[in-house]
């Protein structure tokens, strides 16, 4: 009988079972990276103009990333 | 692609039944640079991602053996010159203190923010990290072939030292995606390093 996921560990199990069988549903996980990374890079550009590289630092410290 | 199944051994690598997406291409950009300089080994949350955990992620980790200053103006301008900013500053000087004191430094592309390499200084003294590095595994997706730790290793080490609900599923689907090819072995050898690293 088949497992019922319960938890969200349950999923990722129940993912990674499928997806080491079955090659094709890689190509949603590609389209979410993508998707992901198109999304973040648009965000970015739009929010620091002009100077990019001094824009980010200054948000970077004002996150606590450096 | 013929091989339906998520991935296969084909010698001494491991091969994703994938192709390439933008996070791929990224650190494949990117390394292709940093090889020219030095050694590297691929950790933590991409190796999960690239064999198919689904979460998103704004960074790559990747180890980096401490080198000299020298050496390090070389890397860095190289990057720089291929369109990589770093967080940290635009001089290699003022960079350098990081790689000696083993801090890390971030690299994203020009005019981006994500993704990032999180570019981490090793040497001897961070006992598991060396360990890892001394024991690559090669791993391809579609051409593009690179290094990581032993698959064991990284599982536990995502369980035992980073324990975080994030890492917990990453181990998680590690041990189930790679199944057929984990050793028991594996697992008691390295178990023993990890843990002195978790004290």
């Amino acid at each position: 009988m088949k497992k019922i996921p319960v938890k969200d560990l349950d999923y990722v199990e129940l993912y990674a079972e499928n997806l080491r069988e079955d090659s094709s549903l890689f190509e949603q996980q590609g389209e979410l990276v993508d998707s992901q990374i198109e999304s973040s890079v648009s965000i970015f550009k739009e929010k620091f103009k002009e100077d990019f590289k001094k824009a980010a630092r200054e948000y970077l410290k004002s996150v606590g990333l450096i | 692609m013929e091989n339906k199944k998520g991935y296969y051994i084909d010698g001494d690598a491991i091969i994703i039944n994938r192709k390439l997406n933008s996070l791929d291409n990224f650190l494949r950009d990117f390394l292709e640079i940093l090889k020219k300089h030095s050694d590297y080994l691929v950790v933590s949350g991409y190796v999960s991602i690239s064999s198919g955990r689904t979460r998103g992620t704004e960074d790559i980790d990747v180890l980096v053996p401490v080198m000299d200053k020298e050496k390090f103006r070389v890397l860095f301008e190289d990057l720089t010159k291929s369109e990589f900013w770093c967080y940290q500053g635009d001089t290699y000087e003022n960079i350098y203190d990081y790689i000696e004191h083993k801090d890390s430094i971030r690299f994203a592309r020009e005019k981006q923010m994500f993704p990032n390499i999180e570019f981490i200084p090793i040497d001897e003294t961070r006992k598991a990290k060396f360990f890892e590095f001394s024991h690559p595994q090669k791993i391809k997706i579609d051409n593009f072939e690179f290094k990581i730790p032993p698959i064991e290793f990284e599982i536990l080490y995502k369980e035992i030292v980073l324990g975080s609900e994030k890492d917990i599923a990453d181990a998680r689907h590690l041990r189930t995606f790679f199944r057929d090819n984990l050793k028991e072995e594996k697992f008691k050898e390295f178990e023993s390093v990890i843990k002195e690293e978790a004290k």
